[in-house]
């Protein structure tokens, strides 16, 4: 297996408080890497170190088993969390400022802008002033001046942040298109669960510095998310604790978990059990006032991991 | 050739950002106007001063013609009439008034000076007269004496011949011995008071030898000797160069600003993460704000020519101006690197600037010059405490080529020090801005 990446024991400290704790990851050449995690979880700290832009406490980060300080410019690109760009010039010439600052040839850079314009939607305002675009329009460039150079690993930081459904939506389809067609290694990070569901081959879930779990989507909600999650509100939520004692000692019940006031039942073919789970609640003597059936999601895997649902 | 990249972006951002730069460009401008409509007539010679005269004299008869005399009108009209030396301009502006109203006039500053004659000052002048006529007999004195104090006196003092009374006329010369208005004044009128008693003596003697004919009041006392083509200057001529070195010298304000708006904006990561190289990015960035020196250097220049600054070279000195102006303005972009260094945003930027460029106009002499401190001799050339700041060279040399009309000759040790200056200053901030901005964060 080709690596593009490895991070080897990163941790970094700003003195008592540790932000990365032994941090060890393999990216693989041309998948997407999800990086996943509540808000002050370690992402972007993480991202940082792996970029080059901030210098590690300890551990070392390799990319194609060089290390990173003696890596060329310009394997990497990073679209940062966020907008970081110059507010007087047009697209135009911002993507042509940072394929000059690459070494772009002048003519492979004429086409590169010309193409991100049109993949990201952004022909149309290629001569105006950043300052005059939109938020979604902003993000898009954002991302575009990250891949000028056509670099090999592209790293986003939180890339949907902020976007309308549709501008995100031509983000999703143009990272695939960066894995797919263009072959690149994308390392992105997210808090946002569909996102990382449906754009990663690979997911870390982190939080606190510590890498919890590394899989892929299908094996992480498979392994700890089997079976469908009943959520159930109940008339009186103090009850809450006392039903879940009751529902603990059921066989047929994976695991039940309060979030935000509601009690989530996890069991296998969850319509079937419904009966003995109302015996359960009538036994605590409450009425049911919200209940509906749904698929295990890889939220749920999440709180069952961190044991919270994300922090804003 | 990145670098042309990235000055090609700072001059765009420059010149988009239409509030920044009028801030830029304007702010100095501001101080230029301010400071030529207040030193502008200061110690220029031929300006009119403004003085309010109090005439309480009685009037008297001359013993000699029979005729009744004001002598304090006749003083009065003198005042009035009497101009520079070859020239047109009116010494004074007299304005006739109550003691009251002219006290009110001194105190707003609407004259220099109030000069009050007393009521027996035509008695006086009469006493003189007669005193005169008895030259050779007796003695008369009229003193005009100028002192120290606010009040500057007249006398007249007859003791002899035809009357054994003392007569003493004071005439007052009244005003704030704080203001150097003031003091200009009050030295002239003692002046024109030494030359109107003068006067009288000798139209008395004239018409007694027979020769009755007017003698024109002129009374030019004192004459100032200057260098050759000074003799108009007034003070806005030494601060205009001062005015433009303090405008290079606010520009490193304005480059730590926008250097720091980069780190803050996250736009330097960006740039870090490509191939720039910290030379590409630092020379790049001076490139506009050189442009912008230069032009401070013409526009200031221009300014101050319209609003009363007496230019004494050629278009070669314009030129040799705007080179040195340039120089400073590197120095400046040293100093803006050196700030933007140590500044955390954009605001700490722009005080931290403002608290060392303000200070720093002061020690280089832009507005006035500091009492001399030598610290040794180099080159042949005393040099000054002061002088290891780049600009102080700046604003001699300035001075040289836009005051005297200097040529490169006279400017050459100047401008080869702030070329030293400023290649160790700039040094030091491209070290300074790549070790704590342009490399990996800690």
């Amino acid at each position: 297996m080709e690596y593009s990446m490895e991070v080897k024991n990163l941790r970094k400290n700003y003195g008592d408080f540790v932000a990365v704790k032994d941090l060890n990851l393999k990216i693989r050449k041309g998948e997407v890497f999800g990086f996943l995690g509540p808000n002050g979880a370690g992402k972007t700290t993480s991202i940082r170190m792996m970029v080059g832009l901030l210098k590690p406490t300890s551990g070392e980060i390799l990319i194609n088993e060089e290390k990173i300080d003696d890596v060329e410019r310009g394997k990497i690109g990073i679209c940062p969390q966020e907008l970081v760009l110059w507010e007087n010039l047009t697209c135009r010439e911002s993507l042509k400022l940072m394929g000059d600052m690459y070494e772009v040839p002048k003519d492979a850079l004429k086409q590169r802008i010309n193409k991100l314009l049109k993949d990201l939607f952004l022909e149309e305002k290629a001569n105006t002033t950043v300052s005059n675009l939109s938020g979604g329009m902003k993000r898009r460039l954002n991302l575009a001046m990250a891949v000028i150079h056509e670099p090999e690993v592209v790293v986003l930081d939180e890339p949907s942040e902020g976007l309308d459904p549709q501008s995100r939506r031509v983000l999703w389809n143009y990272i695939k298109s960066l894995r797919d067609d263009e072959g690149k290694t994308v390392i992105l990070t997210t808090h946002l669960m569909d996102e990382a569901d449906s754009l990663s081959d690979r997911i870390a879930i982190i939080d606190h510095g510590e890498l919890l779990r590394l899989d892929t989507p299908e094996n992480l909600k498979k392994e700890i998310g089997e079976g469908d999650v009943v959520e159930m509100v109940l008339s009186d939520p103090e009850k809450n604790q006392e039903l879940m004692v009751e529902l603990e000692k059921l066989d047929e019940i994976i695991a039940v978990l309060e979030v935000d006031g509601q009690v989530n039942i996890r069991a296998m073919n969850a319509v079937a059990k419904l009966p003995r789970i109302m015996e359960q609640v009538e036994g605590v003597g409450v009425h049911i006032a919200d209940l509906s059936i749904r698929q295990n999601t890889l939220e749920d895997v999440f709180i069952e991991l961190t044991g919270t649902g994300l922090r804003e | 050739m990145k670098f042309l990249s990235i000055a090609s972006k700072d001059i765009k951002e420059l010149l988009r950002d239409r509030r920044g730069l009028f801030f830029i460009l304007l702010f100095p401008m501001f101080f230029m106007l301010v400071f030529g409509f207040a030193f502008g007539g200061m110690g220029q010679s031929n300006t009119p001063h403004s003085i309010a005269v109090v005439n309480y004299d009685e009037g008297a008869t001359v013993t000699y013609t029979n005729q009744t005399m004001n002598f304090g009108n006749n003083l009065t009209s003198v005042l009035e009439d009497v101009k520079y030396q070859n020239s047109d301009v009116h010494m004074f502006n007299i304005t006739k008034t109550t003691e009251e109203n002219a006290d009110k006039l001194l105190k707003q500053r609407d004259v220099d000076a109030e000069v009050i004659i007393p009521k027996d000052f035509s008695k006086a002048s009469v006493a003189l007269i007669a005193n005169t006529l008895q030259s050779s007999t007796s003695q008369s004195t009229i003193q005009a004496s100028s002192q120290s104090s606010s009040q500057s006196t007249l006398q007249s003092t007859q003791s002899a011949g035809v009357s054994t009374d003392n007569i003493t006329a004071k005439v007052i010369i009244r005003g704030d011995t704080g203001y150097m208005g003031f003091g200009t004044a009050q030295g002239i009128l003692t002046g024109v008071f030494q030359g109107y008693e003068d006067d009288i003596v000798i139209e008395v003697q004239n018409r007694i030898q027979g020769t009755p004919g007017a003698k024109p009041h002129q009374f030019i006392q004192t004459e100032v000797e200057g260098m050759p083509g000074t003799e108009a200057f007034t003070s806005f001529d030494f601060l205009a160069p001062g005015m433009i070195v303090f405008a290079i010298l606010l520009l490193a304000t304005s480059v730590a600003a926008s250097l720091t708006r980069e780190v803050n904006t996250g736009t330097l990561e960006r740039l870090k993460m490509s191939k720039m190289k910290s030379f590409d990015l630092l020379f790049g960035s001076s490139i506009p704000w050189t442009l912008v020196a230069a032009a401070q250097v013409v526009i200031l220049f221009a300014v101050a020519i319209a609003i009363g600054f007496h230019w004494q070279g050629s278009i070669n000195s314009i030129i040799l101006a705007v080179i040195v102006g340039i120089i400073g303005g590197i120095s400046s972009i040293a100093l803006g690197m050196i700030i933007a260094a140590f500044a955390k945003n954009e605001r700490q930027a722009s005080n931290l600037g403002t608290l060392i460029t303000v200070p720093m106009s002061f020690l280089v002499g832009a507005f006035f010059q500091l009492p001399q401190v030598t610290v040794g001799n180099f080159m042949g050339q005393n040099f000054q405490i002061y002088d290891v700041l780049p600009w102080t060279h700046t604003l001699n040399a300035l001075r040289s080529v836009l005051t005297y009309g200097s040529g490169w000759d006279a400017i050459s040790y100047q401008v080869g020090m702030s070329v030293v200056l400023t290649a160790i200053l700039f040094v030091i901030g491209v070290f300074l801005f790549s070790k704590t901005r342009l490399r990996a964060e800690k």
